[in-house]
């Protein structure tokens, strides 16, 4: 074979919108990313971006009232051709590609063993015996590090601990060893040291079973130093897409760097002064014409709020959808015109250091 | 760890508040018992934000919520101006006196949005410490307070005539319930887990409002979290809990760069950015944690410790300083 390879998922110029009593929601808006065999990659962003909903749209788990629009391209099959036909495709959605959702809870029934949980999913999509399935679903046990997984076949979910119970829905959702895995905000209720354990639990069953993840979480934090790339969005937008570790070294669009600049670091001393981003998301019921975080970007020039900014290549799989790029001449001069007049061009306050006064003050009187 | 010893407590004018040899046990069927806290001391000087760190289930909560007497504790000593002549034990108070005593303690929860009375508006809400005692009517100083306090943490106090606590998002809710803590003027706010249901862009500026209101109401607070970074930048001085015991005080930096007990120092280094103080090697904590109702003998950390002996089983270690106003309770600690 010559060239490379088709990717194992490839989704292009995704759009969901709800029509709700509020009006048009545009949850994703215009969403574009490739997953390669085996690579894992981090989707961030602040709640109400859109996370949950592409990871929903990839997993065929929207309700009906969703509009949708683009392709969603798996392994050369069309995901949203498929599920339009509702038929055939019962063992590709939690086959070959699965999802663990953020509260174990949710995803376990409560009144069912942990073993017939398992078992149940490889009987009906694998065909399996109920002997059979009833193995597996204990070797599944033991692979994803639940010590005496004889014993706990038996148990009730609430009989386990939380990072035993999220150890559980990730055997559960590898059983029929997908080639994709979903993780949304899979440790975000759990403690530190459980969540290491599980995203490195997770990392470990990918390397062995070469499979691709995509690991969705509000926090950059999980993602460092974990997955090979890292999709930021906003407002149901991609923002900035490039190598996990371009995203923190450097990383071109504003929103990234204000979201790694809100975050408190383990190792900056005590009452270090965090910065918060000022203002909130946009109402996705009316995405703006222009950049959607034109409100709050330090950086903002007419142009921002005149044109929204494409996704642009800055070489090396690194793209970013901003007029003036981080570190690039074009943000220096923007942020030192802001500077200078006091305000941006959407009239965000600024202080002469180029940090928004909100965030600055703490922004006092801010509805957040 | 597990560690005994009062040691790290300190003496001075400006303590305000001393929990002393604090133990809760919850009783569980017929003869099993939770030990959730077992003989923890340490104190809060005026100004300072005292952070509690340690994995689910170590007794933070419990810890909180007996220094407030919801429950009382089982046995232990939590004492307000400990230095002063009217000091006073909350343990040994019941009714009248405690319902006096209690304002000067105010708590936030996680939950910003089930901890509010969803019926009620959200000025009324904030106005609840104060109707207790003044049967509903709180008159003009305290509906002028209502609304300073609503001004101070930024939510607009004629919204908050009208509007409903779900109308507003999660951080706002969590603005409300800072603001229902502060108009009775407490002296001492204690926060359990105040931003972990939050985003991290709301998150920190809930953290700066905390900042900005104790430096306003000159308050000093008890700040409960499992997340680590945010423990050290909010607080002076931390507590390492687990298993109900204390491992670990001192100054937030110093701990943090220079942690001493096994513990501490996997916890530092399970962060998902790890403490510089720490290397991958410390990182050793399994999912394997004891049961509260059974605890190991000796040090009760030694189930999980990289570097138990022998007399780990058998000899609780003592709170010892190992460094000035650094304290340890461990046989083996890092110098
Ligand atoms: N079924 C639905 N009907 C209407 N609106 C919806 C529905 N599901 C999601 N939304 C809206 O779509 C937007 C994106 O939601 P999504 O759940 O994808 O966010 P997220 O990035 O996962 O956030 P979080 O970090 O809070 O989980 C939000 O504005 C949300 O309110
Ligand atoms: N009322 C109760 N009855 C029985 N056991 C209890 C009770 N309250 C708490 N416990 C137990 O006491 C121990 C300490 O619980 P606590 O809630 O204080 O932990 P925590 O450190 O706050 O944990 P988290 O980080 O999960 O909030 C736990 O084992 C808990 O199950
Ligand atoms: S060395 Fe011993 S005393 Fe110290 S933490 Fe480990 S088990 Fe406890
Ligand atoms: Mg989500
Ligand atoms: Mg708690």
């Amino acid at each position: 074979m010559t060239g490379r390879q088709a990717p194992l998922l490839s989704v292009r110029d995704l759009k969901v919108v709800f029509p709700t009593p509020i009006g048009m929601v545009h949850a994703v808006d215009g969403v574009s990313f490739d997953l390669e065999a085996g690579q894992s990659m981090g989707i961030v962003g602040e709640s109400g971006s859109g996370k949950t909903v592409t990871a929903k749209t990839l997993m065929n788990l929207l309700p009906s009232y969703a509009l949708v629009d683009g392709s969603v391209n798996f392994d050369g099959r069309d995901l949203r051709a498929l599920a339009a036909e509702r038929k055939t495709e019962k063992h590709l959605w939690g086959v070959e590609i699965s999802m663990v959702f953020q509260d174990p809870m949710t995803s376990l029934n409560p009144v069912k063993k942990v073993g017939e949980q398992i078992a149940e999913s490889v009987r009906y999509h694998l065909g399996q015996t109920r002997t059979a399935a009833r193995r597996q679903a204990g070797d599944l046990l033991e692979q994803v590090g639940i010590p005496e997984p004889g014993r706990r076949l038996d148990e009730y979910p609430h009989q386990l601990s939380g990072g035993l119970r999220q150890r559980v829905v990730i055997a559960a959702a590898l059983a029929c060893e997908p080639r994709i895995l979903i993780a949304d905000e899979p440790t975000t209720s759990l403690d530190v040291t459980v969540q290491k354990h599980i995203l490195d639990l997770l990392d470990d069953l990918r390397t062995a079973r070469g499979m691709a993840m995509i690991l969705v979480t509000h926090d950059l934090g999980v993602v460092k130093g974990r997955t090979d790339e890292v999709m930021v969005m906003y407002a149901g937008r991609t923002m900035e897409e490039a190598s996990t570790e371009a995203v923190f070294s450097q990383q071109g669009h504003p929103y990234t760097e204000a979201l790694i600049e809100t975050i408190p670091k383990i190792n900056s001393a005590s009452h270090t002064r965090l910065v918060p981003i000022p203002g909130q998301p946009p109402v996705t019921t009316s995405p703006p014409t222009g950049c959607p975080f034109a409100d709050r970007c330090r950086y903002a020039t007419d142009l921002c709020v005149a044109q929204g900014p494409p996704l642009t290549a800055l070489g090396n799989g690194h793209h970013v959808a901003c007029h003036t790029p981080v570190r690039t001449p074009a943000a220096e001069t923007a942020l030192a015109a802001n500077a200078a007049r006091g305000h941006t061009a959407t009239g965000l306050e600024i202080h002469q250091s180029g940090v928004p006064i909100g965030a600055v003050t703490g922004g006092l009187g801010e509805q957040t | 760890m597990a560690g005994r010893g009062t040691i790290q407590l300190r003496s001075g004018e400006d303590i305000i508040l001393r929990v002393e040899n604090l133990v809760q046990e919850f009783p569980v069927g017929r003869d099993r018992v939770v030990h959730a806290v077992s003989d923890v001391s340490f104190d809060l000087r005026k100004g300072e934000t005292l952070g509690i760190v340690g994995e689910s289930g170590c007794g933070k909560s419990t810890t909180a919520r007996a220094i407030v007497q919801l429950p009382p504790p089982t046995s232990g000593r939590v004492v307000l101006d400990p230095s002063s002549e009217n000091e006073i034990d909350l343990t040994r108070l019941s009714g009248h006196d405690l319902r006096n005593a209690r304002p000067r303690l105010q708590m936030i929860f996680q939950d910003p949005i089930s901890s509010l009375n969803p019926r009620r508006r959200v000025k009324d809400i904030v106005s609840e410490g104060l109707e207790i005692w003044s049967d509903g009517d709180i008159g003009t100083e305290g509906r002028e307070r209502v609304e300073e306090v609503l001004h101070a943490v930024g939510i607009d106090p004629v919204v908050a005539a009208s509007h409903r606590p779900h109308q507003f998002s999660g951080g706002q809710c969590q603005r409300i319930s800072i603001a229902r803590a502060l108009t009775v003027n407490p002296e001492i706010l204690i926060c359990d887990e105040p931003v972990s249901a939050l985003d991290v862009s709301v998150q920190a500026k809930i953290l700066n409002l905390l900042e900005d209101m104790k430096a306003r109401y000159e308050l000093s607070l008890v700040f409960i979290s499992h997340d680590l970074s945010v423990v050290r930048n909010v607080s002076d001085r931390v507590v390492v809990m687990y298993l109900g015991k204390i491992c670990e005080v001192g100054g937030a930096d110093r701990l943090y760069d220079a942690p001493a007990h096994p513990y501490t120092r996997a916890l530092l280094a399970s962060a998902p950015e790890p403490a510089q103080s720490v290397g991958v090697a410390d990182a050793v904590l399994g999912d394997d944690l004891p049961s509260p109702t059974d605890p190991p003998s000796g040090c009760r950390f030694r189930t999980r410790c990289p570097l138990a002996i022998d007399r780990c089983a058998t000899e609780e270690p003592l709170m010892q300083e190992i460094d000035e106003d650094h304290f340890v309770a461990c046989h083996l600690p890092s110098t």
